[in-house]
């Protein structure tokens, strides 16, 4: 119980956060129909087979997988050609370095992976931006050198962005898959 | 002009494709093409070409991609003008240092190679005359931008633009702009640029503890890790060699600049303070 509320008074804290460091700008790929249209263009019908994970499953594939579990819903679809079945696309979420990234997973008939598309990425200016100390720099002028912050600079050189979670959420997908969609 | 933009994870980041027309199947050849770099140049796979280097006995010929090749043969000759301050043999350290797994049990002092014993044949035989652990993470991001604009710029598209990670090169008419990461990571500093090849290298944030000192990726010439606290930006004509000279600058700062006159290219150290510039 005591758990429980910790977490509730969390979240406006980190909201707050989240509000008072506006340096990260969205950059959208594809939305959800556009990914669909792009991974399968030959697809007649998408039948969603999105489900809830139960504490057993997410244990099973946390265990297969070695990938944490952060959301126990599950939206993937059962992709339709002319002649059935064709394959299926998970849409999942992962984090990137402070933000979610939203990608979309195609695989083939055999559960192969077939195409991998980042959805939405949300680029970070500073690492620190969750630091207080970091982001109290705004108020005064001394440090004013982050001045692109609410300006949109759509390529960044330098600090490469890491995807092992990415790699870690397509892992956790095939496992999800093969335990539980085709059990 | 109206930009559709794709990414997807490869060489163990976000690749990132931009071009002025919304053709799937342009996408999809080029990120084949970084998809095939990744193949046969990734230090984790057991399957790679770098892995059947690893693993071949000295001397023996291996038959691995010509883009293997093509980034050996740069590995090489960077190895040879920079006096052996680039070497692409230098997993060994990186492992020892904790930022590569151990890929077989082998002990370390076993891959006593380094670039010079790489022998390249044709374009796609080589043999390496002593064991080396080469790990192409300084320069093969910055190939894979290059391949992959190229084959965009052979079917004819007038502007392109691919930032693996950092790592970018763009094709195009019209100035774009490009912010630049200080060492910290923070967005300080932006650049137009056109036609041109952007890398930007700093060890500050992946320095880690190994045996109580402190390790970074970047070697220098004394064989002691290099910390350096500024942020290096080379402009190059090709992404391969921009992605590389950032790595000699951090050691060799003078030499980084000589090179890069010779192909005109240009250097940036951006600093992690305007006080400190």
């Amino acid at each position: 119980m005591i758990n429980r509320r910790n977490f509730i008074i969390g979240v406006p804290v980190a909201l707050t956060a989240a509000s008072l460091s506006s340096s990260a700008h969205a950059t959208v790929y594809f939305t959800e129909a556009a990914v669909r249209k792009a991974m399968f263009p030959t697809a007649s019908q998408f039948i969603d087979r999105s489900f809830t994970l139960t504490p057993v499953q997410i244990k099973s594939i946390k265990k297969a997988s070695s990938a944490y579990v952060l959301k126990n819903k599950v939206l993937v679809w059962d992709v339709m050609g002319s002649g059935g079945k064709i394959g299926t696309l998970f849409i999942d979420q992962v984090y990137g370095k402070h933000e979610f990234i939203t990608y979309a997973l195609a695989l083939g008939l055999e559960g192969e992976v077939a195409r991998i598309e980042v959805m939405d990425y949300r680029e970070t200016y500073g690492e620190q931006v969750r630091n207080p100390n970091w982001r109290a720099q705004f108020t005064g002028k001394r440090y004013g050198q982050p001045i692109f912050l609410n300006k949109q600079i759509k390529n960044i050189s330098g600090a490469t962005l890491s995807c092992i979670h990415l790699t870690e959420g397509v892992r956790r997908l095939l496992a999800t898959k093969a335990l539980i969609l085709t059990a | 002009m109206v930009l559709t933009i794709r990414a997807q994870p490869w060489l163990g980041t976000l690749v990132e494709i931009s071009l002025d027309v919304s053709d799937d199947q342009a996408f999809q050849s080029a990120f084949a093409v970084i998809g095939e770099v990744h193949r046969c140049m990734s230090y984790h796979s057991d399957s790679s070409d770098l892995a059947r280097l690893r693993c071949s006995v000295p001397g023996a010929t291996v038959t691995v991609s010509p883009h293997t090749v093509a980034v050996l043969r740069l590995a090489k000759w960077l190895f040879e003008e920079t006096d052996g301050l680039f070497d692409i043999g230098i997993g060994r350290k990186l492992v020892a240092a904790g930022y590569l797994p151990r890929m077989d049990d082998r002990p370390l002092f076993h891959f006593s190679g380094n670039a010079g014993d790489i022998e390249v044949f044709d374009d796609t035989h080589v043999c390496c005359h002593r064991p080396i652990l080469i790990d192409v993470g300084g320069i093969a991001k910055g190939y894979a931008v290059d391949a992959a604009l190229n084959q965009l710029a052979q079917r004819g598209y007038e502007y392109a633009l691919i930032n693996a990670g950092g790592d970018l090169r763009h094709i195009g008419s019209a100035q774009e702009t490009i912010g630049l990461r200080r060492a910290d990571g923070v967005v300080s500093h932006e650049i137009q640029i056109a036609n041109v090849a952007v890398a930007t290298s700093s060890n500050f944030l992946s320095r880690r503890k190994n045996r109580g000192r402190l390790a970074s990726p970047h070697i220098g010439r004394d064989l002691t890790p290099l910390l350096v606290d500024t942020a290096i930006t080379v402009l190059a004509p090709e992404c391969a060699f921009a992605d590389a000279m950032t790595k000699v600058a951090m050691a060799d700062r003078a030499l980084a600049e000589h090179m890069l006159n010779i192909v005109g290219g240009s250097l940036f150290v951006i600093p992690m303070k305007e006080d400190t510039a």
